[in-house]
């Protein structure tokens, strides 16, 4: 192969693209797709930071202004949690619609994440959003497409590949040549829609994480990696197909199928094999647990009353009013320390049930290149399932640990006598502030990498596997 | 002559395919929403069993009546229509039941369902959604050169000078494929209504005439294009282009345009609202909390003294998270209205998107079914509080109270279906389309 002929042809493709009116429509047409998305992404990130940072500086101060009091009234008091956004987010917006963005967190109660930009929606958010990464994985695809459907089939309609052959070229060079003109095209948009996304990230608050960088190379890497793949394959369909009609007709019903029908088939039949539990179902088996290891409440509780009977020896006294720390708050210890674990028993049990759920789509990404690429991209911007369930675990982790302390501060500070009736047990509020603010972490790259591995080797696959057809059909094919 | 061309149009395999598929994915997805209402029928019925045992056993354990309604839930339910099993709308991710106690409502009635967002995000695969997007496909994929073949053929010439309603013709063959198209509709909403039970309903029927009028539009559009005499390669492009632009381009530049327009930061003010409203009342004086309740409340004054029953007190404090937060509240109700009545707005202008608002709002799965539930669960808890209100301010014993009336309640279902609204932006599309074509016809002969 004579890469000076690859060029020549691939120049020339570029060049006959833009000898017609349409190309010129239908790029600018997605350029400016492209600019509404980064820039509502863009103002999406800022607007939505803005406001949950506020809030959460807000819950931040109502919780240190509290004046002295019982420790137990500031554990019901509680805390809340808001959902930040990753900077990528600009870029692919991920599940970030679906999942929830505040939850209230109180002792003895796991709450739910609320207020998600679905649960808002009028009903359109299932049509799908605009997002810069929706732009390359579905309506650039058929942008390719459409310019790509005859570069082969019609060189043999009107016979100017006979010349082409005649003239020297060898197939293997019109077909890679030809890749490289529209993946050339492509690349008028991929170039802008990531420079864009570069500057609109780093304008983004958070933008200093060191973290983002290799996140954004290894989004640009994947991206040029799917599309080449699809301009591959819209040649190699060009290419064997009869007429350019064929051609497009057979590359449309490929894209309707991958890129639309296929992805939501496969979820919802997941859903359908695989139903989770109803939230009644899960409160209530949960419920059932607790009640189960013991009742707190209940002075003849047999759990309890062990527990009281077996500190009481430790201690060698033989009454709670005697022992060195207040024991109702040791006993919420406990009872918090033991609904925790059920509780997270319960979610891992229910995530599993999710993620069952979710593994046709998951699997299907080894056949599909449009899936491997939606779940790589949403991976790397941090805006997938995984990245939503560490959200949902560090607030489960702050929402213990703020029980907790104030059970401690409880076992330590309060008295086990009965407080006067005009004068209940207050400790001092310089306490709040040893409770530390809420921080969530978002997860390391190499694990976001990690957890999509099959759909990264699937998409190196595709590339492959695309180069070894066109390698095959290039000895076999037919002029006319 | 339809004879020959209903034999014709079965020749090709493409079109027996596309419809065998068009069957298949519409099967599924029937059973696909008789399982969303089965899980729905389910979870109604584990609550109402639910509210039953949990009353009896905090009803047995707690002598206090103030303490026991700390505990007690009393659940609101909105029975899903059938219909929604084939328009699951909202239905999936805002609850259909409000299991609430008689504490501070706005701490409560927020609570989302658990949900995969992996599975909300790629949509459910329902009735509506093969109507909205799968069946305009079908009509592109059947119709895109049915002029144009024959023009490209040479047929048409032919045609042309012998008669001069060679259109009719062309008609015929539309009318074929419409036959295949409509009685593919017809056949699996004849399914989902054997498979689901549907009751014959007012909403049924406008279900299936929006149905109809939004299949018609795409068979007015597709042949208002071929009337251009362009080729067919042109044509599917065109009417491709139109189905990415209606289905995935437009509603979703809407979304994004609602979501960030009318961010809903007052969801978050509530909440933390609500919270200090009550949670700091436990650091001011009693007195200055009680003067608010019995403003809000004078009739309740004659309960029991404040100084002798704590209850009194601590669900005066619950009640101040909701009073003071009620601004907040509204706020946040008249920012999704904002919301719903701007998509609505423009939906009058996108078929794709008002079939799909009018077909939740038939199956009552939308927005403002939510909203609805949450106005109602409002009024229920009021209802609820006030009657123990003066049961707990007066210590009175639990024992004696009659549990078993504690049913979970149902919310009636909305009545009527606004036929105007509806049929009016389709039909008058449809008609535009069609005239259009009309007149565009008579250039057809000119070869």
């Amino acid at each position: 192969m004579r890469s000076k002929i690859v060029m020549l042809i691939a120049r020339q493709f570029w060049s006959s693209t833009f000898h017609s009116k349409a190309a010129y429509g239908i790029l600018t047409v997605i350029m400016l797709l492209v600019c509404f998305a980064a820039y509502t992404g863009w103002r999406t990130y800022t607007v939505q930071d803005d406001i949950r940072e506020h809030y959460q500086r807000v819950v931040r101060e109502s919780w240190e202004n509290n004046p002295d009091k019982h420790p137990h009234r500031m554990a019901h008091f509680g805390s809340f949690a808001f959902r930040v956004k990753y900077p990528l987010s600009v870029f692919d917006f991920g599940l970030e619609s679906y999942t929830g963005n505040a939850i209230y967190l109180e002792a003895h109660k796991q709450n739910t994440i609320n207020f998600s930009e679905a649960s808002f929606s009028t009903g359109l958010l299932r049509f799908g959003e605009i997002s810069v990464a929706m732009l390359l994985q579905i309506i650039l695809p058929l942008a390719i497409v459409f310019l790509g459907f005859s570069a082969v089939s019609a060189d043999r309609e009107n016979g100017t590949l006979k010349v082409m052959l005649t003239q020297g070229a060898g197939w293997k060079e019109i077909l890679i040549g030809k890749s490289l003109g529209l993946m050339g095209l492509a690349m008028l948009i991929i170039v802008p829609a990531f420079v864009m996304t570069l500057a609109f990230m780093i304008d983004t608050k958070n933008s200093h994480a060191v973290e983002l960088f290799p996140r954004y190379t290894a989004t640009i890497f994947s991206y040029v990696i799917f599309l080449a793949v699809i301009c591959l394959i819209t040649i190699v369909v060009s290419a064997v197909s009869g007429t350019s009609k064929s051609a497009l007709l057979k590359l449309l019903a490929l894209w309707l199928l991958l890129a639309v029908i296929l992805p939501r088939t496969m979820q919802a039949l997941g859903s359908y094999f695989y139903p989770a539990p109803s939230k009644i179902e899960f409160e209530t088996a949960i419920e059932e647990d607790v009640l189960k290891e013991g009742d707190s409440h209940n002075p003849d509780d047999p759990h309890y009353k062990h527990l009281r009977d077996s500190v009481l020896m430790v201690h060698q006294v033989d009454s709670v009013e005697k022992l060195p720390f207040n024991y109702s708050g040791f006993v919420m210890r406990e009872g918090e320390k033991i609904s925790a674990n059920i509780y997270q028993a319960h979610l891992r049990k229910l995530l599993t049930v999710y993620d069952k759920q979710n593994s046709i789509t998951k699997m299907t990404a080894i056949l599909n290149p449009f899936s491997a690429i939606r779940n790589v991209s949403m991976a790397l911007s941090g805006t997938d399932f995984e990245s939503y369930k560490i959200f949902q675990h560090q607030t489960e982790e702050y929402r213990y640990l703020l029980a907790q302390k104030m059970n401690e501060l409880q076992m330590e500070l309060i008295s086990n006598e009965k407080a006067p009736h005009d004068k209940p047990h207050a400790i001092s509020s310089d306490h709040w502030r040893e409770v530390p603010d809420f921080k969530p972490t978002s997860p390391e790259w190499t694990t976001s990498i990690n957890d999509e591995g099959i759909s990264f080797l699937a998409l190196i696959l595709w590339c492959v596997v695309a180069l070894g057809i066109i390698n095959r059909i290039s000895k076999t094919l037919k002029a006319i | 002559m339809y004879v020959l061309l209903i034999k014709q149009f079965l020749r090709s395999r493409i079109n027996v395919v596309a419809l065998m598929l068009l069957l298949i994915i519409g099967i599924i997805s029937i059973f696909i929403g008789r399982q969303f209402l089965f899980r729905q029928q389910e979870a109604i019925a584990k609550v109402t069993e639910h509210q039953r045992t949990h009353i009896e056993r905090n009803v047995a354990a707690n002598d206090e009546m103030g303490l026991l309604l700390y505990y007690l839930r009393f659940s609101l339910i909105s029975k899903p229509d059938k219909l929604a099993a084939i328009s699951i709308g909202q239905r999936d991710i805002n609850p259909g039941i409000q299991s609430i106690t008689i504490r501070t409502l706005e701490a409560q009635k927020y609570d989302t369902d658990l949900t995969n967002p992996v599975q909300l995000q790629s949509g459910n695969l329902d009735f509506g959604f093969v109507i909205i997007y799968l069946f305009p496909l079908i009509i592109i994929a059947f119709t895109f050169n049915v002029f144009s073949e024959d023009n490209e053929s040479g047929t048409w010439k032919l045609l042309a000078v012998q008669s001069r309603s060679a259109l009719r013709y062309i008609l015929s063959k539309v009318l074929t494929r419409m036959l295949f198209v409509y009685g593919m509709l017809l056949l699996l909403f004849l399914m989902a209504i054997i498979v689901l039970r549907l009751p014959m309903s007012e909403a049924l029927s406008a279900f299936v005439i929006l149905s109809t009028l939004y299949i018609t539009f795409w068979f007015a559009l597709s042949f208002w294009l071929s009337m251009f005499k362009h080729s067919s390669g042109f044509n599917v492009l065109a009417l491709l282009t139109i189905w990415v632009a209606l289905t995935i381009l437009a509603p979703a530049v809407v979304n994004n345009f609602v979501a960030s327009a009318y961010p809903v930061p007052e969801a978050f003010s509530n909440i933390i609202k609500q919270r200090d409203s009550y949670h700091k009342k436990w650091d001011v004086d009693k007195k200055v909390t009680m003067d608010k309740f019995y403003a809000h409340y004078p009739q309740l004054k004659q309960y029991g003294d404040p100084d002798e029953n704590f209850w009194i007190w601590y669900y005066a404090m619950q009640q101040m998270g909701d009073d003071e937060s009620l601004n907040e509240s509204k706020a946040m109700r008249e920012k999704l209205l904002q919301r719903d009545k701007t998509s609505r707005a423009i939906a009058l202008a996108i078929p794709t998107m008002h079939a799909q608002m009018q077909l939740n709002d038939l199956a009552q799965t939308s927005l403002i079914d939510y909203l609805r539930l949450l106005d109602n669960a409002g009024d229920f808890h009021e209802r609820t509080r006030l009657y123990f209100y003066p049961k707990i301010f007066t210590s009175s014993n639990p024992k004696k109270e009659d549990w078993t009336q504690f049913k979970p309640e149902f919310l009636q279902p909305r009545k009527g279906v606004n036929w105007l609204l509806m049929a009016t932006p389709l039909t008058v599309i449809i008609m535009v389309f069609y005239s259009w074509a009309f007149i565009r016809s008579k250039k057809l002969y000119n070869l």
